[in-house]
């Protein structure tokens, strides 16, 4: 009797704990204001890719467009948005399976990470790009520029220019939106256009860029960069069940795509 | 306490990442550098089962009962890992993944010791919380650390 008291008593201890160790079904995620907003976790290019593989077979040769080389400027901030969108080009050309050009733009990353000071930090990631796109390894392509991304970010950190940093992930984030909308217009379906869903992204790259440096502030690139997430935000910020129509798509593709072009307008 | 340890080969790629992820963790105090470790030990296995393991994290440190979000953007089509770990022994800890309007979205998650895991593949694209809580620890503040990794 004591003992089948006791086997109760340690069964009901047990599931006592394990009820206290149940996460609850539903919180409330106005207790957590402060922290959400510092710790946001932006996803790399490849998560979107990854995605985008399974919707089909688009024309990625069309989104790259013909081959460019884009020289560094004497502008820091037109540079390291500029090394963002060639960073995203380089996804856009394994998924076209293209290996001269991830190579050439392997070679283009060189140049510009060397404007912005970062080279030495993506040296070893160049080489590993054009090594792998000849043995045309796309996985480790994509992982590569996806480290490239990260190695910029940390090396402009260590130099306190996290500011341009951030300037490189929004580059690449248009690009990578601009190349994505055109892919969702192609062939629409709510699906892919469910992929545009990213208000908390947005709403990150709008606080960064509400705190950068007024002179940074100042340029005029960066202004335009500014206004074009303020046009996006609205058109993409429904609730997670709402679809987001073609024409949205369309006025998405053109914002990106005009701010994409001013971006890679040649000096003077 | 679950133990695994990376084989040879992917050693390299591990330090690698680990370096990386130390340079960008947001609180840089060497007990999360420790827990940070612990965390790319428990995910390094799954990235074998074709997981990208991010090689950014997060991390800081907690008093026990407390929590903090992290913040996520998520993709319908991905699955999701999420690794928690601490260098205290002796300490409990857990990570759930939760929707924008704060309801349970993870398909699993458990506690083992030092770690905790969650994975989720979203029903939808859009934001999630990772909460990370420290459930009882002999330290009043315990270093903790947070990996992700995906694959579709």
């Amino acid at each position: 009797m004591i003992r089948l008291f006791s086997t109760l008593l340690l069964a009901a201890v047990m599931a006592s704990t394990a009820t206290a160790q149940r996460p609850a079904k539903q919180i409330d995620l106005s207790q957590f204001p402060a922290d959400t907003v510092d710790n946001v976790v932006v996803p790399v290019p490849s998560e979107v890719f990854a995605v985008l593989d399974k919707l089909g077979n688009p024309n990625w040769r069309e989104q790259l467009g013909p081959a460019s080389s884009y020289p560094a400027t004497a502008n820091r901030a037109k540079d390291a948005l500029l090394l963002g969108t060639v960073i995203a080009d380089g996804f856009i050309a394994v998924e076209a399976e293209d290996s001269e050009r991830v190579k050439e733009i392997g070679r283009n990353v060189l140049t510009l990470a060397e404007a912005i000071n970062v080279r030495k930090s993506v040296v070893a990631r160049s080489n590993s790009i054009v090594e792998k796109a000849d043995a045309r390894e796309w996985n480790a392509v994509r992982r590569e520029f996806d480290g490239a991304l990260q190695d910029v970010n940390q090396a402009m950190v260590e130099l306190n220019d996290e500011q341009l940093a951030q300037l490189v992930s929004l580059g690449g984030w248009l690009r990578g939106t601009q190349a994505l909308t055109s892919i969702v217009q192609e062939k629409y379906s709510r699906e892919r256009a469910e992929l545009l869903h990213q208000p908390l992204l947005i709403d990150y790259f709008d606080r960064q860029l509400a705190a950068m440096s007024p002179r940074l502030r100042r340029n005029p690139l960066v202004d335009e960069v500014a206004k074009a997430l303020g046009q996006i935000g609205p058109l993409v910020k429904k609730s997670p069940d709402s679809d987001i129509p073609a024409e949205t798509v369309t006025e998405i593709n053109r914002i990106t795509g005009r701010i994409v072009e001013m971006i890679r307008a040649k000096a003077g | 306490m679950m133990k695994t340890f990376p084989r040879p080969q992917r050693r390299s790629q591990l330090l690698v990442a680990l370096a990386a992820a130390l340079v960008t963790l947001p609180v840089a105090l060497a007990y999360v550098d420790d827990a940070l470790s612990f965390a790319y030990e428990a995910a390094n296995p799954y990235a074998q089962q074709g997981y990208v393991i991010r090689e950014d994290a997060w991390g800081g440190d907690l008093g026990a009962g407390e929590k903090k979000a992290v913040t996520a953007q998520l993709f319908r089509g991905n699955s999701y890992i999420f690794f928690l770990a601490t260098d205290v022994d002796g300490a409990s800890l857990r990570v759930n993944i939760y929707d924008s309007a704060g309801t349970l979205a993870e398909s699993k998650s458990w506690q083992r010791g030092r770690f905790a895991y969650a994975e989720i593949k979203p029903k939808a694209t859009g934001t999630y919380y990772a909460i990370v809580e420290v459930l009882s620890s002999p330290e009043e503040r315990t270093g903790w650390a947070l990996v992700y990794g995906f694959r579709k």
